[in-house]
């Protein structure tokens, strides 16, 4: 009975880490294709001299924060702007020929290492001398990055309170198994059983008990990921532009398989071990 | 083999229940230790095994000193003693071989070994065919020789019984000791419990009576004394 409710108990825990871990994991790998492509773009002060734009250049690069950095001459711009816009009507740009309407568009894209650290990138770019303007677009992605922080929090707390509840559960029932082999404990004690050869058997029990736990939901998570994922790709067709994204089951599973075994026999064990301590004085 | 030496145990403030005993075992020896209840018998034996610790006094076994025996050799000491009691402690729930090999799995013996150690053990008490059988399935007299089968399977220097023949009839009563005598003709020094008297008249075996907590009596070849 004891057995039963500590198994479910560990196999709720496991479950919700396996969920929550997927989420979190989904939303990470979703933030970080979009980290890639999000960047700071930073335009200069009319009538800029293009030494004052390579050493802007150079003090940007030297912050640590930043993985790239990317020139785009008003040449460069203007062709971009060309191909996004007048690629069907090539005709319409010949006006401008000589006359490069975006001029002062020279820029840098500047690629930081992750979305937190781009408000101080920023910050400090539009302190630099010469620089005119500094464009970020990253509130889509902040929003989700503070939600799955949240999640992680939430998700840390229950799973706390569950691996605690778990912990306790399991005790009881290996205190229960040691109180009805209580008659046969004091037999291998006069017999000259040594200590851990009375404990074994308990430890082992919780360890099982750890193990089953963990198992069952693991199992769960494996065949119902894809089906899950599937479901949410088809209801919110946001997420399907985003798919390739979306880490495949096996990668979740690489994280979520090891720690969950671990994390139930590691219930099991320290709550066998506890009660062992405890009850089984030899 | 076992030495007392100024032995006392007192549980609470008052009379001891062990109170300064002297005594000495040699090896070999087949002891009768009598007296009434709360005479110190069964403290003895319980000092004896080190399940209980002397007040004061030091007690020897088998060249060990108790006293200062540290909880992880515990163990192997016991390991050289073996016990049985009144209420013969069988595992119900496993037959007549099984109690036996437990032991042995418990001290970790080789299964190679328990195979072969087992049933001689249960032939020498005399229950080789009913090794199947379940403790409730057995008299109280074959019951306490399976205890006794138990107690000498890891072949003990020193054999301790406490009451042995506590719950059985005469004839089995009678039975028990003589397989504790035959036992303790083929080396293993015995300490047998008993409130017995005409066991302990017909055997002729030393005698040590205690009388509230104290030896009265030790003879060599003695009688049962009523104090």
């Amino acid at each position: 009975m004891f057995s039963l409710a500590s198994i479910a108990t560990m196999v709720a825990c496991i479950f919700l880490f396996g969920a929550f871990f997927a989420v979190i994991f989904n939303v990470r790998s979703l933030v970080t294709s979009i980290e890639e492509e999000v960047g700071i773009t930073v335009l200069f002060d009319e009538g800029i001299s293009e030494e004052r734009i390579k050493e802007i250049g150079e003090e940007i690069s030297r912050r640590e924060e930043v993985t790239e950095l990317k020139y785009t001459s008003p040449e460069e711009a203007w062709e971009n702007f060309q191909k996004d816009y007048f690629k069907d009507n090539p005709e319409y740009a010949e006006g401008f020929a000589d006359d490069n309407p975006l001029a002062q568009s020279a820029s840098y894209t500047v690629k930081v290492r992750s979305i937190e650290e781009q408000n101080a990138v920023a910050e400090f770019i539009r302190s630099l001398d010469g620089v005119r303007e500094v464009n970020q677009s990253d509130q889509a992605v902040k929003t989700l990055v503070s939600f799955n922080n949240l999640l992680t929090y939430v998700s840390a707390a229950i799973i706390l309170v569950l691996l605690i509840i778990s912990v306790f559960l399991i005790s009881n029932t290996v205190s229960v198994g040691i109180s009805v082999r209580r008659e046969e404990i004091g037999i291998m004690k006069l017999i000259g059983a040594t200590d851990s050869f009375v404990r074994a058997p308990f430890i082992v029990e919780g360890i099982l008990l750890g193990a089953v736990g963990a198992a069952i939901p693991l199992v769960i998570l494996y065949f119902s990921y894809d089906w899950i994922m599937s479901k949410l790709l088809g209801r919110f067709g946001v997420l399907r532009s985003m798919a390739d994204a979306l880490p495949p089951m096996m990668q979740v599973f690489r994280y979520v398989m090891p720690v969950g075994l671990i994390l139930g026999i590691g219930i099991g064990l320290t709550g066998s071990i506890i009660t062992v301590r405890k009850h089984l004085d030899v | 083999m076992i030495d007392l030496d100024c032995v006392t145990k007192s549980y609470t403030k008052g009379q001891p229940a062990v109170n300064e005993i002297t005594m000495h075992v040699d090896k070999g020896e087949f002891v009768f230790i009598v007296g009434d209840s709360g005479s110190g018998k069964s403290t003895l034996i319980r000092m004896l095994l080190k399940e209980l610790e002397p007040t004061s006094g030091t007690i020897t076994v088998n060249g060990s000193v108790l006293n200062t025996m540290k909880h992880k050799a515990i163990p192997k000491y016991r390991r050289g003693i073996g016990v049985v009691f009144q209420d013969f402690r069988l595992l119900e729930d496993r037959n007549v071989y099984e109690n036996v090999a437990f032991a042995q799995r418990a001290v970790g013996t080789p299964v190679r070994m328990i195979r072969r150690r087992v049933p001689e053990v249960l032939r020498q008490v005399g229950l080789a065919e009913k090794y199947k059988s379940l403790p409730s399935q057995l008299s109280g007299g074959e019951q306490q020789r399976v205890a006794i089968a138990r107690a000498i399977v890891n072949r003990p220097a020193i054999l301790l019984a406490d009451e042995p023949t506590g719950n059985l009839d005469p004839t089995n009563s009678y039975e028990v000791i003589k397989l504790l005598d035959e036992i303790n003709a083929r080396g293993t020094t015995v300490l047998v419990v008993t409130h017995n008297r005409e066991l302990v008249n017909q055997f002729k075996k030393r005698v040590v009576t205690m009388n509230r907590g104290m030896v009265a009596h030790d003879a060599e070849v003695g009688e049962y004394l009523e104090y």
